[in-house]
């Protein structure tokens, strides 16, 4: 799935169902380094959301 | 018959009232109209049971001197300024003047009373709005995580929105907002048509915008009645997105502070409750990413522990399964030996009983070749020529051929005979 179709909630709910697995210890090592890999990007994905970086490459581009 | 001019008829009616009335009363009253020019001049009405037809009506005023304490008074007590349909409890003096007739002359007004009616007027309008069934909907919409895209609907000169802007751009967790202004009158007479209509204008673009905030900036107490309608009321309670509201009065909550999805009191305020949601998703964030960490991290040193055990087990596992491997060939080793000593044995047995039997067909055979020898040598022994010749036979032989019969021979020929000892040569005749 494209991040830019995401929406910043369901960003948050995939990250959210992710962590919960891993923290039930349903996460098999072998698809553990894969869920982290995606974690890490909608962390990144919110985050970006959230501050002001994204505003800040909004104005650039249209500078 | 005695006649009075006008002027006297009046000035009797002046000196009338002003000997048989008191120096003031306290009247409850509706302005219909208010000027003010040096002096505020009132019109004052009371309406029937219905609100329809007019009951009583005066006129009055309040002169210079007296205003500016009664209107500030009056404002910092009301949050409004005194308007034309307002229900106001008065001091008035009675006044009749020969030119200009009956007034009255207002000296005090007293603020809570209004405020009353203020706030029944309030509620009269909170209940159509519960009675509709709209009170509660913009409370009601779920706050989104993202409050980012802000319309702003609000005076564009008022210093609240700048105050509202700065706040939420300095914020310290960086985070980023979109504002835009959608100017509207924010006092006053126009406040319910143009906040209806820069709603109107928000909600074209429905899509593109988290949240309405309503602000006015603070400071001078102005009218706010304009605040107070059943329309703003209906389209702020009903509008789909959820709306903020920062009027910034102090005492009273208007209609829309009601019905708004959250009140504050200040545009300040108001950029303070943007960032704390914020703020609060981006800890949200933030949060989950440390426990995914610190879950990831439990996860992999389980796995190294559980690694470490196994790989610790493993040589007393190896040394193990070597040792049963020895004994297992061990044992196959002392069988094979002893199926090889076994079968040793068995083949040299064999061989030796083939031997044996060899020796003995091997001296059977040469005994009877033995017997057999000496039969006939035996029987050789009888047929030897020396025996015959020892009896007294002789042997004669032609050419050492020996002479069967007579008559092969001829005269002449040498013959020799042999005898038990000795031979003899002779020539036939």
């Amino acid at each position: 799935m494209k991040k830019e179709e995401l929406t910043y909630e369901q960003a948050m709910q995939k990250l959210s169902a992710i962590v919960q697995k891993i923290e039930s210890g349903q996460m098999d090592i072998d698809s553990l380094a894969t869920n982290l890999k995606e974690a890490k990007e909608l962390i990144s994905f919110c985050k970006v959301k959230l501050t002001k970086v994204e505003a800040e490459v909004k104005k650039t581009l249209e500078d | 018959m005695k006649s009075l001019s006008l002027y006297e008829l009046n000035n009797l009616v002046r000196s009338t009232l002003e000997n048989t009335m008191c120096t003031f009363y306290w009247v409850r009253a509706e302005i219909s109209s208010l000027q003010f020019n040096r002096h505020c001049y009132l019109e004052l009405v009371q309406k029937d049971e219905r609100g329809q037809g007019i009951m009583a009506k005066a006129r009055a005023q309040i002169w210079a001197n007296k205003w500016y304490a009664i209107k500030g008074h009056f404002e910092r007590v009301t949050g409004q300024v005194l308007s034309a349909g307002m229900e106001v409890l008065i001091q008035v003096e009675v006044t009749f003047h020969e030119l200009y007739g009956y007034s009255l002359n207002i000296s005090d007004i007293d603020p809570t009373f209004t405020l009353g009616d203020i706030a029944r007027k309030r509620m009269e309008i909170i209940q159509s709005l519960k009675n509709e069934g709209v009170y509660d909907m913009n409370k009601e919409l779920p706050l989104p995580r993202l409050l980012q895209r802000i319309a702003v609907i609000s005076s564009a000169t008022a210093a609240g929105y700048g105050d509202f802007c700065d706040q939420l751009n300095n914020n310290k967790f960086g985070l980023a907002f979109h504002t835009q202004l959608f100017p509207a009158i924010m006092q006053g007479n126009g406040v319910e048509e143009s906040v209806i209509a820069a709603l109107n204008r928000i909600a074209e673009d429905l899509d593109d915008w988290d949240i309405v905030v309503i602000i006015r900036g603070g400071g001078s107490v102005t009218d706010l009645s304009g605040f107070d309608t059943l329309a703003l009321g209906e389209n702020v309670a009903q509008f789909p997105l959820p709306v903020i509201t920062g009027i910034g009065h102090e005492r009273d909550d208007t209609v829309i502070d009601m019905v708004s999805h959250t009140r504050v009191k200040t545009p300040t305020a108001a950029a303070e409750f943007l960032i704390h949601h914020q703020a609060e998703e981006l800890g949200k964030v933030e949060d989950l990413a440390l426990r995914m960490f610190n879950s990831t991290i439990s996860i992999i040193q389980d796995e190294k522990h559980r690694l470490s055990i196994l790989s610790n087990k493993l040589p007393t596992l190896f040394e193990m399964i070597k040792q049963r491997e020895n004994a297992r060939l061990d044992r196959n080793f002392i069988t094979l030996q002893s199926l090889i000593i076994q079968k040793t044995a068995n083949e040299k047995s064999l061989i030796e009983n083939k031997l044996q039997r060899l020796v003995s067909a091997t001296e059977a055979l040469l005994t009877s070749q033995q017997h057999k020898l000496e039969m006939l040598q035996t029987k050789m022994d009888g047929a030897d020529p020396q025996r015959i010749l020892n009896l007294g036979f002789s042997i004669t032989r032609i050419d050492g051929k020996a002479v069967q019969d007579a008559s092969t021979l001829h005269a002449g020929q040498a013959i020799e005979t042999t005898l038990k000892s000795g031979t003899i040569k002779s020539t036939i005749q």
